[in-house]
């Protein structure tokens, strides 16, 4: 080369940046954007600055909004700042800005969050990176993980009514916690706080209330009873029956639709006292999660919502305790280490005691005759134990029982047989009625790596009816002796287990999968009937009792995944068949959400879900009882199922204290069963029972809207829903659609929790809804029962006659409940005594209609009964 | 089920239930012909046609008649002369001749400003019933029914007792003795009837002995009748959801029962029953 080209070659290099590349990293440049995405900004800076951008769109993501005002900055810096939050590495090649992804060195922090006193698993503790902006809550046992690509030297870990506690990280690697947070120390700011640190924007899951113990304790008490079931009745969108006395309707459903797990297990059978109070002791419940949509995948097996229990493990580090005595019931609590740090246990029993008021008083006035008696009671006892292996592995053991039992046990000693041939001698009568869940638990959690988490429980649950009757007597006169035993029994069991896994890959994953195999064993109808003394030959020696064996096997795998920066779904697929008597049942539910957040930290979220019911409960004349038998579907009876959409925005506060939502849903249901409209006298074979039923579907909607002050001295909530809910069902209301039972056009919550001072805590809450359906009879008419008048006849017939079901609306339902605890602590424990009174204006809500007579005026009338007026109750409790 | 609601919130009740009148109408759909009447074979036929009335309105008298109606009777669509008749108080249209098994008899009402109607039906045949026993003192009546096999039968079982003196009767209250009665709630309220319902579902084409079991011990002398009616099923029908209405007393809870009606555009039944009537003295 001649020095002339060399020399040209030289200035032409020379120049070549300041001519062609007319940028370097040092240029000044002025960026002004507003809620922008990335890649507007690129082309804005390639626009004003010939600055070109290289990337693929799919390892580099610049959807991300920006807001940004700089005036005459440095290239590099501003590019820095764009691109640092979302890991994106940027380059120069030639004239190009070459934008990468970061290099994909991921570490994982991971752990169990305890309580440090107790060492008891919080459920649902943020876990959150403030450098990175990034977090996770524990899941139901305290674990969490978090995979991220970026460093960061501290977690900040918060929780309802703990000191926030900030964690250390070393910089590179995995890392693995025990963390402890600290109760905070007055019983106030316990209850005060917010339940769980996690913005209602910040989760896709709708559709769902947590309820921690602290908000069921504050809440006003029916006979002293703090109850689980009732708290859960006084949020938008839950319906309790008749005057607060029969279980939950959630969004329309049925009170067999409910799937209620403790601690994973299902129960049949959630309330005492024909569904005054929930089965279970609320001291012993740690957090309930209801679930009224949106279902995540991981649950199935009833169509219109999911009520999670967890119950306390129970104290690893000291001994713990409380007792209480109330109207209604006495009960006690003791929890401790079995050896400390590894192994602890919780046992809590409670019992209803006035019938040993009322036994004692029928005694000593003899009313009962010699060995009378009389019981009526509801018990239920928790126990569970549970150890830690390592730091990888647990396993806990739990198990209920809890019953409603009746016995009321008469002899008839006189005399009045030696001058009355009719009157029976010795005669002397048994009668026993009771019910009640006992279910066990072995649940075994083990870590398999810092991401994945696994939980595998086997577990039994039973429900039983059973009643006794004995009836013996002489009749002297003829000679004539009868001994008759009868006992009857429905037996309902579910014996599986399942295994559940918690991966998180990165931190816009968050997946769980796993099986569930459920075996269930149908027996309703046992009955048998033993007369010693008749000469009589039965009609028929058929067994009635119906058993059958169902197999219901469940996959399902879920994942919370973050779309784009504003963007997140919940995908979801549940997948379950059902085998019962050589017939098989599947189907595929998709369980779907999604999460846009808007600015101003709205979230704007939708699910749709589809749930299925391989299992119906079989009711007498349309009434929830404890007689009630679950059956599995049949030929005639298929599987139920609901698909369910809803729409909502959300919002927490910044500063935590509010919380608004505002959710839409429709439901559809199909499958259901009502009995037909015939009655008979004789019942017909359990086995039979599809031929008395029809089959049908059901549709439910409407608007639930809540407010929720969550922390300060004033907490509670506002709640409103406007709901349709309406059957049809071929053969029933002449195939025409009728409102449900309890479609309850508008219903209002208020709760009101107030601390005065650190001693004392008033509460109050007032409900609200609109007149539930009652069906009245149109017109009354002439009966006849005789060919003719000259016969002998039992007198003239009335009858009413129904027209449409559900044709009138009975009178609206509102109370208010107040309560007011004061609590003073000692050295080593703490006594209270809480005073409540329910339905305060003594409103005489109606719990039943009826229609009485006036045979001197001609007329009938309407009335109303009502079953809970004033209540005033006072209940004294000790914690140690 | 009336039973297990009242024990169910038996405690709940003695926190103090109590009972008040809401002042609200029952609905009212309008005035309606009422057509009452079982036809027996081999008996007149005797037909009460009377207007519907409000809820509200208690009537224990039989109701008031429609004394502007026209009633046509039709067998196997051949009129029937009827003649009205008042007996005991109340006003019945008595056909001239006696019904005959085989036949289809049709009734047929007008009255004005109400919608006419009309109602049908056939005639059973008789119960083949024998046997009938009870015995003084005991609280258990016998008897025996031979089922027709192949067809679905319906039956009306009652019991009645008259005294000596040939007084009015009485009817006795009764249930299925415990050890033929599959329903729980029946055997441990002790409930009884004094009509049993049933059709021959549990015994089709069996003879059976019946045992009934009486809610007092029969003591005295005198005559118990065991009346038991062979049913269509359209006066099955009425008769069992007339019985379970009556049953289900004056509480507004569950799903309400319906009375079944034959009649178009009105209320009643038209339907056939076949009696047979087993009186014996009390031994």
């Amino acid at each position: 080369m001649s020095l002339a080209l060399k020399l040209l070659t030289g200035i032409f290099i020379l120049c070549f940046p300041l001519t062609v590349f007319g940028w370097d990293w040092q240029t000044r440049v002025t960026v002004v954007v507003k809620d922008q995405p990335l890649e507007a900004v690129c082309g804005l800076l390639e626009k004003e600055y010939g600055i070109h951008f290289s990337y693929s769109r799919e390892l580099v993501d610049l959807s991300r909004k920006v807001t940004l005002t700089a005036h005459q900055q440095r290239l590099k810096k501003i590019l820095d700042e764009l691109f640092a939050p979302d890991d994106i590495r940027f380059t120069r090649v030639g004239e190009q800005v070459v934008l990468l992804p970061a290099s994909r060195n991921t570490r994982t922090i991971s752990g169990y969050i305890r309580d440090a006193g107790s060492g008891e698993n919080l459920i649902g503790a943020t876990v959150y990176a403030p450098a990175l902006k990034q977090g996770t809550t524990t899941n139901q046992y305290g674990f969490f993980s978090l995979t991220t690509v970026k460093d960061t030297n501290s977690l900040v870990i918060s929780y309802v009514g703990y000191q926030p506690y900030s964690q250390p990280v070393a910089p590179k690697g995995d890392q693995f916690f025990h963390i402890n947070l600290q109760p905070l120390e007055s019983l106030k700011e316990v209850v005060i706080s917010a339940k769980e640190e996690s913005k209602l924007q910040e989760q896709t899951q709708m559709s769902k209330v947590n309820l921690n113990t602290s908000e069921v304790q504050s809440m006003p008490r029916l006979l002293g009873e703090v109850d689980v079931m009732r708290t859960l009745q006084s949020l938008p969108g839950v319906s309790g029956g008749s005057d607060g006395a029969g279980g939950l309707y959630v969004r329309g459903g049925g009170p067999d639709q409910n799937l209620v797990l403790i601690d994973g297990t299902p129960i049949f059978n959630f309330s005492h006292f024909f569904g005054v109070y929930s089965l279970l002791n609320a001291n012993v419940v740690k957090t309930t999660d209801l679930y009224k949509g949106a279902f995540p995948a991981r649950f199935g097996g009833r169509i219109s919502s999911v009520v999670d229990i967890s119950m306390k493990e129970g104290d690893m580090k000291e001994y713990h305790g409380d007792a209480s005595i109330g109207l209604i019931a006495a009960k006690f609590n003791i929890e401790g280490p079995l050896i400390k740090d590894k192994t602890s246990f919780m046992f809590s029993a409670r019992r209803s005691y006035p019938d040993l008021l009322l036994n004692a008083a029928l005694k000593s006035d003899n009313s009962l005759g010699m060995g009378g008696d009389f019981q009526a009671y509801f018990y239920d006892i928790n126990a569970k134990v549970n150890h830690i292996f390592s730091s990888k592995d647990r396993v806990f053991l739990s198990f209920y029982k809890g019953e409603d039992n009746l016995l009321l046990k008469q002899t008839v000693d006189d005399s009045s047989h030696i001058t009355s041939p009719s009157k029976y001698l010795g005669e002397s009568s048994k009668f026993q009625l009771g019910w009640g869940n006992t279910i066990a638990a072995l649940r075994w959690n083990h870590i398999y790596g810092p991401r994945m988490f696994s939980n595998i429980t086997l577990n039994y649950s039973q429900y039983e009816f059973f009643t006794e009757y004995e009836h013996k007597y002489v009749l002297p006169a003829s000679g004539e002796k009868s001994d008759m035993y009868r006992k009857y029994n429905s037996i309902m069991k579910n014996s599986g287990g399942r295994i559940d896994f918690d991966y998180r890959p990165n931190s816009r994953h968050s997946i769980r999968f796993g099986t569930i195999t459920t075996m269930h064993n149908f027996k309703p109808g046992n009955s048998s009937f033993e007369d010693k003394d008749s000469p009589v030959t039965p009609l028929d020696t058929v067994d009635a009792s119906l058993k059958v064996t169902g197999l219901e096997l469940s996959l399902y795998a879920e994942d919370d995944w973050q779309i784009r920066p504003d963007l997140f779904a919940s995908v979801g697929l549940h997948a379950s068949a059902f085998l019962v008597q050589g017939r098989f049942y599947y189907s595929v539910q998709p369980r779907l959400g999604v999460r846009y957040v808007l600015p101003h930290h709205w979230a704007v979220k939708a699910a749709y879900t589809h749930m299925n019911q391989y299992i119906h409960l079989l009711s007498n004349n349309g009434t929830t009882l404890p007689t009630d038998i679950w059956v599995p579907s049949t030929q005639r009876v298929a599987p139920m199922f609901s698909k369910q959409l809803v729409l909502g925005i959300g919002k927490t506060s910044t500063n935590l204290k509010y919380e608004f939502s505002l959710e839409g849903y429709y439901k559809s249901m199909h499958n259901m069963i009502e009995n037909k409209e015939t009655n008979n006298l004789i019942n017909p074979a359990v086995a039979r029972w599809d031929e008395n039923v029809t089959v049908g579907k059901g549709w439910s909607y409407g608007t639930e809207v809540m407010l929720q002050k969550k922390k300060g001295s004033t907490t509670g909530w506002v709640g409103y829903t406007l709901s349709w809910s309406n059957r049809r069902f071929p053969g029933v209301n002449n195939d025409e659609i009728y409102p449900y039972k309890y479609d309850q056009r508008h219903d209002i919550e208020m709760v009101l929790v107030q601390q005065l001072g650190p001693r004392w805590e008033f509460s109050a809450s007032w409900h609200f809804n609109s007149g539930a359906p009652v069906t009245l009879p149109v017109s009354s008419y002439a009966g006849t029962g005789n060919a003719s008048p000259w016969e002998p006849s039992p007198g003239n017939t009335n009858i009413d006659r129904y027209d449409n079901w559900n044709n009138y609306r009975g009178a609206a339902v509102h109370r208010l409940d107040v309560g007011i605890t004061w609590s003073k602590p000692k050295k080593h424990w703490t006594r209270s005594w809480n005073l409540s009174v329910f339905n305060v204006y003594n409103r005489k809500n109606p719990f039943i209609y009826l229609i009485s007579e006036d045979a001197s005026m001609q007329k009938r009338y309407l009335s109303k009964i009502t079953v809970l007026p004033i209540l005033p109750s006072i209940t004294y409790s000790i914690k140690f | 089920m009336k039973y297990f609601i009242v024990g169910a919130f038996g405690l709940s009740m003695l926190l103090s239930a109590c009972e008040k009148k809401e002042a609200i109408q029952l609905p009212y759909e309008g005035d309606k012909i009422v057509v009452n009447t079982l036809i027996q074979p081999d008996s007149v036929i005797y037909i009460r046609v009377t207007r519907s009335v409000p809820s509200n309105i208690f009537d224990d008298n039989g109701y008031k008649d429609i004394p502007d109606a026209t009633v046509t009777l039709t067998a196997n669509e051949v009129a029937l002369p009827l003649q009205l008749q008042v007996i005991k108080g109340l006003s019945y249209y008595v056909s001239g001749q006696k019904a005959v098994l085989g036949q289809q008899y049709r009734v047929a009402a007008t009255a004005p400003g109400l919608k006419p109607v009309t109602g049908t039906d056939t005639l059973p045949s008789p119960p083949l019933v024998s046997a009938a026993a009870a015995q003084r003192n005991s609280n258990r009546v016998q008897f025996t029914l031979k089922d027709r096999p192949g067809s679905a039968d319906y039956y009306r079982i009652r019991i009645y007792r008259t005294d000596t003196t040939n007084g009015p009767a009485t009817f006795l209250l009764f249930r299925l003795d415990p050890a033929f009665n599959n329903n729980l709630v029946d055997f441990f309220s002790k409930g009884t009837y004094n009509s049993l319902i049933m059709s021959d579902e549990r015994f089709n084409g069996k003879s059976v002995n019946f045992v009934l079991q009486t809610a007092d011990p029969i003591t005295g002398s005198g005559n118990i009748t065991v009346e038991v009616s062979g049913l269509t099923y359209g006066s099955y029908q009425y008769l069992s959801t007339l019985s379970a209405q009556n049953e289900s007393g004056n509480l507004i809870a569950g799903n309400p029962v319906r009375v079944f009606t034959n009649i178009t555009d009105g209320y009643g039944i038209v339907g056939g029953v076949n009696t047979k009537r087993m009186t014996f003295k009390i031994e």
